[in-house]
């Protein structure tokens, strides 16, 4: 029982600190692309965790059931793929509205793409876009 | 096609490379100018099937510290299919390119029951050049 309510409070307060941890980065980080980046801690481990404390709470308060646990595995998944698809939309759009990038960030093969070593003088896949442009 | 024990190994180790990223994170959240080396480097893929391309997308930008901004599609010819990552604890380019390309490997061995041909020269070469040349 006591070993349990440990459990609980670790995966509830260690996702709510990872939570904490990312807003505090995203203060700290310097664009908009490094704000987008240090958010994934909170969304890719700190939402399943506290979505599993939750499930382990009301596995002790109410019992086993199929439905539940269907439900706390599809919740899962969703923080999962979700948070990965939303991040990447929005990186996405953040670059082709054009946001600028931190001073510091080298190389940036978005403005000068990589020449491969042994052919000089051909350039490789450029983005379908420019995002300067 | 599908190994369905190595998808398995490949998402258990994501999510070790998930709790490592956030601990870097953590760190350099204490760390003087932690988030002050951003780098978007160019990542021509292996990948060739859709769902290989957005699986890898998906599993870099689900690793904290990089994040995938933007894709080339390639034509069948010359030019892979090409993605532009966005990372932020790295030490070099090359060190970057390293990790990414260790992660395409797993993911296509696990995909594709047997390993892809190893990264071409050329590309690392590249990368390694330019930082050089930009340091000199």
């Amino acid at each position: 029982m006591l070993i349990v309510d440990v459990l609980i409070a670790v995966f509830v307060l260690t996702g709510a600190l990872l939570m904490v941890t990312s807003a505090l980065a995203m203060f700290r980080a310097k664009d908009a692309l490094s704000r987008i980046n240090v958010f994934s801690p909170a969304t890719g481990l700190g939402m399943p965790l506290v979505l599993l404390g939750c499930y382990i709470y009301t596995l002790q308060h109410e019992g086993f059931s199929v439905y539940r646990l269907l439900i706390a595995i599809v919740g899962f998944l969703s923080f999962i793929i979700v948070s990965s698809i939303a991040s990447n939309t929005l990186s996405r759009s953040t670059v082709l509205a054009g946001s600028p990038v931190h001073r510091y960030t080298r190389p940036n093969r978005l403005v000068e793409p990589l020449r491969l070593a042994d052919d000089g003088d051909e350039t490789p896949a450029t983005p379908e876009t420019d995002p300067q442009g | 096609m599908i190994d369905p024990l190595r998808l398995l190994g490949y998402f258990l180790w994501i999510f070790k490379e998930i709790v490592s990223g956030t601990l870097s994170m953590t760190t350099a959240l204490f760390t003087p100018r932690g988030y002050s080396r951003p780098m978007i480097v160019q990542v021509p893929l292996r990948c060739t099937t859709d769902l290989e391309i957005t699986m890898f997308a998906s599993s870099i930008t689900i690793t904290p510290g990089t994040l995938v901004v933007a894709i080339a599609a390639g034509d069948e010819a010359d030019d892979p299919p090409t993605l532009f990552v966005h990372v932020l604890f790295a030490d070099s380019e090359a060190d970057a390119l390293d990790g990414l390309y260790d992660m395409e490997t797993r993911l296509l061995t696990a995909m594709r029951r047997r390993p892809p041909k190893p990264v071409a020269d050329a590309i690392l070469r590249g990368a390694q050049g330019t930082q050089e040349g930009e340091t000199a």
